[in-house]
């Protein structure tokens, strides 16, 4: 039964990826990351310059997923209360409360979009950061449950004025996060541009169809995927040491061009980082019809799940994108499976 | 009154001697018609410097004659050893101190080999010329006893230096003393200086031996190489099949100078081209280390014989890294 399962769920998420990449061209790469993720139950960070596709790309995975969407603009006055309800003077002429965004769809919520999440405050991440990890709000002496939301952000690293950084510890709530950038293919940029059919994003988006899979049967089926997809002692022995080396990569011979690498870690991934890591390489499996986890699933997820998670030191942190990224290619260069 | 026989004995060899004087005079004194040319053929070998001879040294000289018949070479006629030569009433100071022949007859004739050597008795105070006298062979032809004729050997010219420049030398007037330079006992020497090259040689020997990976010949002890022998000590057994894996998987990494998984094998294949030949195998490999690493240990190899496969997998990638084609499609057992 439930390799049938397995079966017919990989060809709802192919059928997801396929349908999602007709209308988001050039971006195969993050739609199987974010494919993964969802079914990972993890959420993500998506991280790109302004006008790349994040937000078509959401609303195209959010209509392929099912269930409700609901989505919020990050702003330096947005405060945690505005994500739970929002006051207004009814036609009655008296107050009225109604439900934020998060409260609104209620356990039907499936994606919870915030964009530009680092130009909220402090005290907003901190809400996110309760409602990501528990998946649940108290408001109105009430707790409120989202079994099946995914929390998808964005934020552009160009942009500083009247922004905060997200605190490592709200980074180390997202699963991956997805770096979107403008797709090299001469033919897809030329499209990108002259394509009417791109210049319209509603009638992009309504291209995918609804619902393709059932998001509420999610949870259930992930933690099946999860037991289903082995680990072997070698495979787990070449995560252990992966990340050892996200602690302390100059003990196995990784350098950085520029950088001091005595100082460059404070702190390297975590468990739960790691955890998330083997989940995704799960899916990853999963996805390529394996019901084992080899080293490749791992590095297919690798970056994503890991560089947003370890921790520099403050002075290389302008330069964390490309750090982080020649740090985790040294990383998989050096350690050897088996 | 008789003679006594002593005083007979004696006046009889003072004839004998004065009589071998008067005929010797007389047999030096007749002047010979030379042999014609075409009867005699010379080869020589005078000393290879003609300079730089002092008192006491001892010049070789190797005369080859081939006398052709009728002639025959007269054996007395040959230089006498110790005889004291002289030119203008002079003694010259070179004498003949060893004679050696060797004669070898044919059918056409004989050819003696003569192995002169004359040592100098003579210096001055400064360099004097000197010769090796020109010998005068006699030969006789054997279908007619009566004529005798003789064959001159040149002579051959060189110069003897004092032992010491004592004084003051005028070069216009005198020559130059070609004072051969003073010969020390080498041999010590040499043979420390052979010890010392022998070292040497093996040092840079070991040298060579470490720069190349602990290998005698180049690419010996490359990667590939090294696991063919190292795969070929081990056992079949599921744990002996993973170590070969490693070994394997070892040599690859060592290659691309990073850990090679299957997902990077195509940027190692433009990096080092010479393994694309073998690009299917390799992905083979990987099919194998999955199998027996990281899938379910219950399932059976794809390989039926997987330490064969692996020890022919060696072979192919031992040629790739050897800039050699390997032959795939034939199984590689070159």
């Amino acid at each position: 039964m439930s390799d049938r399962q397995l079966t017919d769920w990989r060809q709802h998420a192919l059928a997801l990826e396929s349908e999602v990449n007709k209308v988001v061209v050039g971006q195969s790469n993050p739609i199987r990351l974010i494919t993964t993720a969802i079914f990972a139950r993890g959420h993500v960070l998506l991280e790109g310059d302004v006008g790349v596709g994040k937000t078509t790309l959401l609303r195209a995975i959010a209509r392929g997923v099912g269930g409700a969407y609901q989505r919020i603009e990050g702003t330096i006055d947005l405060m945690p209360n505005d994500l739970v309800y929002h006051t207004y003077l009814g036609e009655d002429g008296k107050p009225h409360v109604s439900p934020g965004p998060i409260l609104e769809a209620g356990e039907d919520l499936s994606i919870f979009f915030f964009n530009e999440i680092n130009r909220a405050r402090p005290q907003v991440h901190s809400l996110l950061l309760r409602v990501m990890a528990e998946r649940t709000l108290t408001a109105f002496n009430k707790e409120h449950h989202f079994p099946h939301m995914l929390v998808f952000a964005d934020r552009n690293q160009v942009e500083k004025e009247e922004t905060f950084d997200i605190p490592s510890a709200a980074r180390d709530r997202f699963m991956m996060e997805i770096p979107i950038v403008v797709p090299k293919d001469h033919d897809i940029m030329e499209s990108l541009v002259f394509d009417t059919r791109f210049h319209n994003v509603d009638k992009l988006v309504s291209g995918v169809p609804e619902n393709i899979l059932e998001y509420k049967e999610l949870n259930a089926f992930s933690a099946l995927l999860q037991n289903s997809v082995t680990t072997s002692p070698a495979l787990r022995q070449y995560a252990l040491e992966l990340w050892q080396a996200t602690k302390s990569p100059l003990d196995y011979g990784v350098k950085v061009s520029g950088v001091d690498m005595n100082r460059l870690v404070l702190s390297g991934a975590s468990p739960r980082g790691m955890g998330m890591l083997l989940r995704a390489a799960r899916v990853n499996a999963w996805l390529n019809n394996r019901d084992a986890v080899l080293p490749d699933d791992i590095h297919a997820v690798f970056h994503e799940t890991i560089a947003h998670r370890v921790v520099f030191s403050p002075v290389y942190e302008m330069r964390r994108t490309e750090i982080a990224r020649e740090m985790l290619d040294g990383i998989i260069n050096v350690i050897a499976a088996p | 009154m008789q003679p006594s026989y002593t005083t007979r004995n004696a006046f009889i060899h003072l004839f004998t001697m004065c009589l071998m004087c008067f005929s010797h005079q007389l047999y030096a004194e007749v002047k010979l018609p030379s042999v014609d040319d075409q009867f005699v053929e010379l080869k020589l070998e005078d000393p290879t410097r003609d300079a730089g001879y002092v008192v006491g040294d001892i010049l070789n000289r190797k005369i080859t004659l081939t006398i052709k018949k009728p002639y025959q070479l007269i054996d007395e006629s040959l230089p006498i050893v110790g005889y004291e030569h002289r030119y203008k009433g002079q003694v010259s100071g070179i004498e003949l101190s060893a004679i050696n022949k060797k004669t070898t007859v044919n059918s056409e004739g004989e050819t003696h080999v003569l192995d002169l050597s004359y040592q100098v008795f003579k210096t001055g105070r400064v360099a004097k010329p000197a010769a090796l006298r020109a010998e005068i062979l006699r030969l006789r032809n054997t279908e007619n006893v009566k004529e005798v004729v003789e064959y001159r050997i040149p002579s051959f010219s060189f110069r003897i230096s004092p032992l010491s420049v004592i004084g003051q030398v005028k070069l216009d007037q005198e020559m130059y003393p070609f004072i051969p330079p003073l010969t020390l006992d080498s041999s010590n020497v040499m043979f420390r200086i052979k010890l010392l090259a022998g070292l040497l040689g093996l040092a840079l020997l070991g040298l060579l031996y470490i720069l190349g990976t602990h290998a005698w010949l180049p690419r010996m002890g490359a990667p590939f190489a090294r696991a063919y022998r190292d795969i070929k000590k081990m056992n079949e057994s599921p744990d002996g099949i993973k170590q070969a894996v490693s070994r394997v998987h070892e040599s690859l990494n060592k290659t691309a100078g990073a850990s090679l998984f299957s997902n990077n094998l195509d940027v190692f294949l433009i990096k080092k081209p010479a393994f694309a030949p073998a690009k299917q195998e390799i992905e083979q490999f990987f099919g194998l280390s999955h199998q027996v690493f990281f899938e379910d240990s219950s399932h059976k190899l794809h390989h039926e014989k997987p330490k064969a496969w692996l020890l022919s997998l060696c072979k192919t990638l031992r040629n790739c890294e050897r800039g050699l084609v390997p032959d795939i499609a034939q199984g590689d057992n070159t």
